[in-house]
């Protein structure tokens, strides 16, 4: 296996591994927004302004887990393909050996069509894998928008919580508690782009 | 790799082996082809490592379209990894292996092969006007395994039993049987796990007309050393090497 090709696999499998984590902070979030709505009922009309934001929360967190969940969906798939890549790459380049070490024997020729069939399948994986992964760092880029209005949220959470008298500090903890998922979300799904650009379709 | 041809009458039988180019820590295996006018069945294809070798090989008696058939005894990487690899080069032709180890050698990669499932009671397999027979060699070594023999070309191709582990430039065929029999004696022990299932083969073989008895791995029988390998075999106790 060649550099190119361990490094490819190394990528594919680190997307799962940050997805993973990012699904684990996404769900942390929806947690806290099921907290934070608790919180405002209690704190009635102290709260009011925060309510609204729960609401937010709640439908930010449940949208980046659908997200990533398809996004698994479609690194399992960028996996296989990379599979494929390398048994069609590993196919091609023990047909070209052959073809060296049969020159000369009588069927030799024969040799040719494989070769080609093995080059054509090969260069198609190749070309399918880029595509693939453009449409993944697009997908990508959507949980970043996601981690990103999470972090509007969380600004506007403190300050709905800096009016909440004697709740101020229980929700000034969520508001906290998004944001610090949201800069996770949004270093681990920066870490998948990183690992995958250099593959994408230029 | 060496080419040796071993039968030629209306079809072909040729063995291949002894490749003074295989990385040393990788076993040296025997290969062999039964050649028809338009087809050629290859016999224990080989492991991945084997491949460029043995393809170019078989190159110089059948292009690669007229492959049609791949036959593995048992499911060990010895003797089938290379499946994969064929599987690419391949794109009409059948892989007759054990029923049983179907859902393992598919691992090798088999998706345009057709898997052609051989029952635990063997079968025969026909390659033009030529027909194999399938003969049961279960727990010799592995727990399902088939042997192939050729009643006109009087060959059986005996897959793990008879084998030996011999330097490149070693002869094809055994020349001493008494010194060859050391080479044997650890192997069979301890890769030939039931005294049993040895017997049911040697009583099953004994019936069988053979010039040539020919194993995956070392030296063939051709002659009288058939007989000397079979009362060998039948007098050893196996399951004995640990």
């Amino acid at each position: 296996m060649n550099s190119q090709t361990k490094s490819q696999f190394i990528a594919v499998a680190s997307i799962t591994s940050e997805l993973s984590a990012v699904m684990v902070v996404a769900k942390e979030i929806s947690l806290a927004a099921a907290n934070a709505k608790a919180i405002a009922f209690r704190a009635g009309d102290k709260a009011k302004g925060f309510q609204p934001i729960t609401d937010f929360i709640n439908e930010l967190a449940k949208e980046t887990i659908e997200l990533v969940t398809n996004i698994n969906v479609y690194a399992l798939l960028l996996y296989r393909l990379t599979v494929n890549e390398y048994r069609r790459t590993a196919a091609y380049n023990r047909f070209e050996q052959v073809a060296k070490l049969a020159n000369g024997a009588h069927y030799a020729n024969s040799m040719q069509e494989p070769i080609t069939h093995a080059k054509t399948m090969m260069q198609d994986c190749q070309r399918q894998f880029k595509r693939d992964v453009t449409q993944l760092l697009g997908q990508l880029e959507a949980v970043m928008h996601h981690a990103r209005a999470a972090r509007v949220i969380a600004a506007n959470s403190r300050i709905e919580a800096s009016q909440a008298g004697e709740y101020l500090q229980s929700l000034q903890a969520v508001a906290e508690s998004v944001d610090k998922a949201a800069h996770t979300i949004h270093d681990n799904v920066q870490r998948c782009r990183i690992a995958l650009s250099i593959y994408r379709n230029s | 790799m060496k080419m040796t041809k071993i039968y030629e009458g209306a079809h072909q039988w040729v063995m291949f082996g002894r490749d003074e180019n295989k990385p040393d820590n990788i076993i040296d295996s025997n290969q062999y082809i039964v050649r028809t006018a338009n087809k050629c069945l290859l016999l224990e294809p080989g492991g991945t490592e084997l491949f460029a070798p043995m393809m170019a090989a078989v190159l110089h008696h059948a292009p690669v379209d007229q492959i049609t058939d791949l036959f593995a005894s048992h499911q060990d990487p010895d003797v089938i990894s290379s499946l994969g690899l064929w599987d690419q080069a391949l794109s009409n032709a059948k892989l007759h292996a054990p029923a049983l180890w179907e859902g393992y050698i598919r691992n090798f990669g088999c998706e345009s092969i057709e898997y052609v499932p051989i029952p635990d009671n063997g079968e025969t397999i026909k390659i033009e006007s030529v027909e194999l027979q399938i003969i049961p060699a279960h727990y010799l070594h592995s727990p399902c395994n088939f042997h192939v023999y050729d009643s006109q070309a009087k060959i059986l191709m005996c897959g793990s039993v008879g084998s030996a582990f011999e330097p490149a430039n070693a002869p094809v065929f055994v020349e001493r049987f008494d010194v060859h029999v050391e080479k044997m004696r650890a192997y069979h022990q301890r890769m030939m796990p039931s005294n049993q299932a040895k017997r049911a083969w040697i009583d099953r073989v004994r019936n069988l007309d053979i010039d040539i008895l020919a194993p995956q791995h070392g030296r063939m029988f051709k002659g009288d050393d058939v007989k000397r390998f079979l009362d060998w075999f039948d007098s050893l106790q196996v399951g004995t090497g640990v």
